[in-house]
């Protein structure tokens, strides 16, 4: 159990900016050896000489290691390729079907289904994705509105084709229609720009 | 389909139960991860009942969350589990069984999304999402708690737990007698340096002389934020001689850190003076400010 004084050292190197992750490596007999911060700080410098000052104060033997998480993150997001956008999703009452109109790039890609706007939005995005020319191997399983209390988003659940893993999105937006359309899209937005390349 | 909160579900293909709906692989982590953000059973009893044994004990902290993360582990048997909070006030924190450190890669894919990354990913998202709730109820009211007792830009104490810690001090000295001092310490000239150099660098003055502080108090000893720049700090177990030692370790403390601020200081003595924490108070103010040469009525 981690005692009061043990808390509040943590917290207190939680709370400087940019600061995302704490990790204390003990020694055998209970001593803070090593206290290693993973930080996205504006200013690295000011980070690792407040965690020092602070590190002092409660373990003055413990070394202090700032990991730099910037360069991680702005690979991470040089990796994520163009996303794609909602150009229109339109709801015909009189035959139940949905269409949608995504685009990427400059493209743009057509779907088309029936079954209402939650299961009709949702397949016809993957229809629009695939329309698109993206090979998507996921089928549809749930389409759920949620109410927790303070909105009403809406899931998506999508089952791999291919045994992987269930994919999940989910987005609220002004009706069930583009909620159903924006939450497919969350749950593949970040697979498919990794599939680019095989367009 | 009607759920139990009111929601309504269209299952186009066999529904699947709660075991397909897992977590995310924390090895495994990769850019297309994708956590959801609601969770459809709030109620885990496992997790309510830790609750209810941790606030019997002491408050909810951070250490409540590597409690949490602990038993989640070994009641799924997981290797690995990490939790990332993401909130206002504290912004994105992530949490990792055992206390260990994520890597920087890691850190960047977990940060675009809030939820419990678990190896192997075998929990229902259900729970994941009662342990996240958890967690960051837990981070929500520890930082609230510290931020209610603590000066923000020094991080010592502020005025109110300060004011608490003479009344338990002297409550506790005019029953068995256990002396303390109280010493207030007073910045000279700091409007000056304020005025003439800008806030900024006053404010950077103060979390040093803070820092100072924390470093030349001994442990049991409660430094404080008082004032915009006053100080005040009780000494445990010390007679008024003692508080010499103090503003030596102290003045010894500034210079290390290239900090220019003089200062002045005003004690009083439990039970010597008085145990009555007003009484304590007024006396190191009239020492302080006869020292600096201003007589007050």
């Amino acid at each position: 159990m981690m005692s009061r004084t043990e808390e509040d050292f943590e917290l207190e190197l939680r709370s400087l900016p940019g600061v995302l992750n704490v990790g204390i490596t003990k020694h055998p007999n209970g001593d803070v050896d090593v206290v290693t911060l993973v930080a996205n700080s504006k200013d690295p410098a000011a980070t690792r000489s407040a965690a020092s000052q602070i590190a002092s104060l409660y373990y003055p033997e413990a070394a202090v290691v700032i990991e730099d998480a910037n360069r991680a993150m702005a690979d991470n997001n040089r990796r994520e390729g163009p996303r794609v956008a909602l150009i229109r999703a339109d709801y015909d009452t009189s035959d139940g079907f949905c269409e949608v109109q995504l685009s990427v790039d400059g493209r743009t890609g057509i779907g088309r289904a029936g079954s209402g706007p939650l299961i009709g939005g949702a397949e016809a995005t993957l229809a629009a994705l695939r329309d698109l020319g993206y090979d998507v191997p996921y089928s549809l399983m749930t389409v759920t509105n949620v109410t927790n209390g303070r909105d009403w988003p809406v899931i998506v659940t999508l089952r791999s084709l291919a045994n992987d893993a269930d994919r999940f999105g989910i987005a609220r937006s002004e009706d069930d229609l583009v909620s159903a359309v924006k939450a497919t899209l969350d749950s593949l937005n970040r697979f498919l720009s990794t599939l680019e390349g095989r367009i | 389909m009607s759920s139990k909160n009111g929601s309504t579900a269209e299952t186009p293909h066999e529904s699947g139960d709660d075991e397909n709906e897992t977590g995310a692989t924390l090895s495994s982590i990769h850019p297309e991860v994708q956590r959801t953000d609601v969770s459809e059973e709030d109620y885990e009893p496992w997790l309510f009942q830790t609750m209810l044994n941790e606030l019997s004990e002491r408050e909810l902290g951070v250490g409540f969350i590597y409690a949490i993360l602990e038993l989640f582990a070994e009641r799924h048997k997981l290797t690995d589990v990490a939790v990332v909070l993401v909130n206002d006030t504290f912004g994105t924190q992530m949490f990792r069984l055992g206390g260990e450190s994520v890597t920087p890669e890691m850190a960047a894919h977990l940060s675009a999304s809030p939820g419990v990354y678990c190896e192997p990913d075998n929990v229902p998202s259900a729970e994941c999402d009662a342990v996240r709730t958890a967690c960051q109820l837990a981070m929500s009211l520890h930082l609230a708690r510290f931020s209610a007792a603590h000066d923000p830009l020094t991080n010592i104490a502020n005025r109110r737990s300060f004011d608490e810690a003479l009344e338990v001090a002297a409550a506790r000295s005019a029953r068995y007698g256990w002396a303390f001092t109280l010493v207030l310490v007073d910045l000279n000239n700091f409007k000056a340096v304020n005025d003439r150099s800008g806030h900024e660098y006053g404010n950077h003055l103060l979390r040093q002389f803070g820092f100072a502080l924390r470093q030349a108090v001994r442990q049991g000893d409660v430094a404080a934020r008082i004032g915009g720049d006053e100080f005040a700090v009780i000494l445990s177990n010390a007679e008024g001689h003692e508080s010499s030692g103090f503003t030596e370790r102290l003045r010894g403390h500034l210079v290390t850190l290239g900090n220019p601020v003089e200062f002045t200081i005003g004690t009083s003595t439990s039970p010597r003076d008085s145990t009555d924490p007003g009484e304590l108070l007024r006396l190191a103010d009239g020492r302080l400010y006869e020292k600096k040469g201003i007589r007050i009525s």
